[in-house]
C-alpha cells in the first residue's frame, strides 16, 4: 500500500499538483475545495436548522430543492479532494484522514436518508417520522467534525 | 507607522497566545471555516432567491436565515482579527489580504444599501413571485463579492506568504 502511494507521489501529475508554481495547480484546487465545503455544509446546515425549527416561515415542502446544491458541493469536493490526494498521497496514511473520510461517508448517508424522508413532504404538518430531527442534529454535528478534521490535516 | 503598529500588536498577550500555543491558531482556523460555511449557506440562499431561484418560497421567509449568515460574519471577523493580531506582518504586506478586505467592504456596503433602500419591498415578494432587476443585481453582487473574499483568503499563502 505504501509502495503504491510512494509510486503515485513520484508521478508527474502528482508532482504538478504539489509543486507547480502555476496558480491553476494547488492554489486553485484548494480554493475550489474550500468553495465546495461551503456549498455542501452551508446548504446542509440551512436544511438541518430549518428541520430543528429555525426559519419556520420556509415551507418544509421546499427543502428537497436544496439537495442538488449539496450534491454539487459534494462532487466538487470529491473531485478536488481526489486531486489533493494525488498531490500528497502520504496524507492518506494519517489517522485524521481516516476519520475525515469516515465522517464524510456517514454525513452523506444521513443526507440521502434525509432526502428520502423529506421528498417534498410537509414535515411540520404530517410529520415525516423516522427521526428527521435526530438526523438533522447528527448532520449538523458531523459536518462540524468534517471541517475540524479537514483543518486538522493541515497540521497532522 | 505600520512597522510600529506591527511591533506593538506582536507584543500584546493576545498575539503571544495566538502564535505560541500549538492549539489556539488551528482552533481559530476551524472556527473560521465553520463561519465560512454558515455565511455561504445563509447568504448564498438569500442571494439565490434575490436572483430569482426558489420562487416557491416567499422572500421574507428566506430572509429568516439572515441571522445565520450574520453569525458566520461575526465568527469570521473575530477569528480574522485574531489571526491579524497574531501575525500582522504576514497580512499587512500581502496583496491578497487587501483584495480580501476590499471585497468584504463591497459585500457589506451592498447589504447596507440594499437593506436601507429595499428593506420594506423585501416583505412584499410573495411565493411564486419573481424579483425586480435591482434585487437580482444585489444578489449577484453579494454572491460575487463573497466568492472573491473566499478566493483572496485562500490565496493568502500563495499570492503573499501567510501561513
Amino acid at each position: 500500500m505504501t509502495d503504491l502511494l510512494t509510486a503515485l507521489a513520484a508521478s508527474s501529475f502528482s508532482t504538478w499538483v504539489r509543486e507547480s508554481p502555476s496558480i491553476w495547480a494547488y492554489p486553485t484546487i484548494l480554493t475550489l475545495h474550500t468553495l465546495g465545503l461551503g456549498v455542501l455544509v452551508g446548504a446542509s446546515w440551512m436544511v438541518d436548522l430549518r428541520l430543528l425549527g429555525f426559519a419556520s416561515a420556509i415551507p418544509t415542502t421546499a427543502l428537497s430543492r436544496a439537495f442538488p446544491t449539496m450534491w454539487a458541493g459534494f462532487w466538487l469536493n470529491a473531485f478536488t479532494g481526489l486531486l489533493l490526494f494525488v498531490g500528497d498521497p502520504m496524507k492518506a496514511t494519517t489517522t485524521v484522514f481516516a476519520w475525515k473520510l469516515g465522517i464524510i461517508v456517514v454525513g452523506v448517508l444521513l443526507m440521502i436518508a434525509l432526502k428520502r424522508r423529506l421528498a417534498g413532504r410537509d414535515v411540520d404538518a404530517v410529520g415525516a417520522g423516522g427521526g428527521v430531527k435526530a438526523i438533522a442534529i447528527a448532520s449538523l454535528v458531523l459536518w462540524v467534525a468534517a471541517i475540524a478534521t479537514g483543518r486538522w490535516m493541515a497540521y497532522a | 507607522m505600520t512597522d510600529s503598529v506591527v511591533i506593538w500588536l506582536k507584543s500584546t498577550s493576545v498575539s503571544q497566545v495566538m502564535t505560541m500555543s500549538p492549539y489556539v491558531w488551528p482552533i481559530c482556523e476551524m472556527l473560521h471555516f465553520i463561519g465560512l460555511a454558515l455565511l455561504i449557506g445563509g447568504a448564498g440562499l438569500i442571494d439565490l432567491r434575490l436572483m430569482g431561484f426558489f420562487k416557491s418560497v416567499p422572500l421574507s421567509a428566506v430572509m429568516q436565515v439572515r441571522k445565520w449568515a450574520a453569525l458566520g460574519i461575526v465568527i469570521n471577523v473575530i477569528t480574522g482579527a485574531l489571526f491579524f493580531i497574531g501575525a500582522p506582518g504576514q497580512y499587512i504586506e500581502n496583496p491578497a489580504w487587501y483584495g480580501k478586505l476590499a471585497f468584504l467592504f463591497v459585500a457589506m456596503v451592498n447589504v447596507a444599501v440594499f437593506e436601507t433602500r429595499q428593506g420594506k419591498r423585501i416583505l412584499t415578494i410573495a411565493a411564486g413571485e419573481d424579483t425586480p432587476v435591482g434585487f437580482k443585481v444585489a444578489g449577484a453582487v453579494s454572491m460575487g463579492s463573497w466568492f472573491l473574499v473566499l478566493y483572496f483568503g485562500r490565496m493568502l499563502p500563495f499570492i503573499g506568504n501567510a501561513f
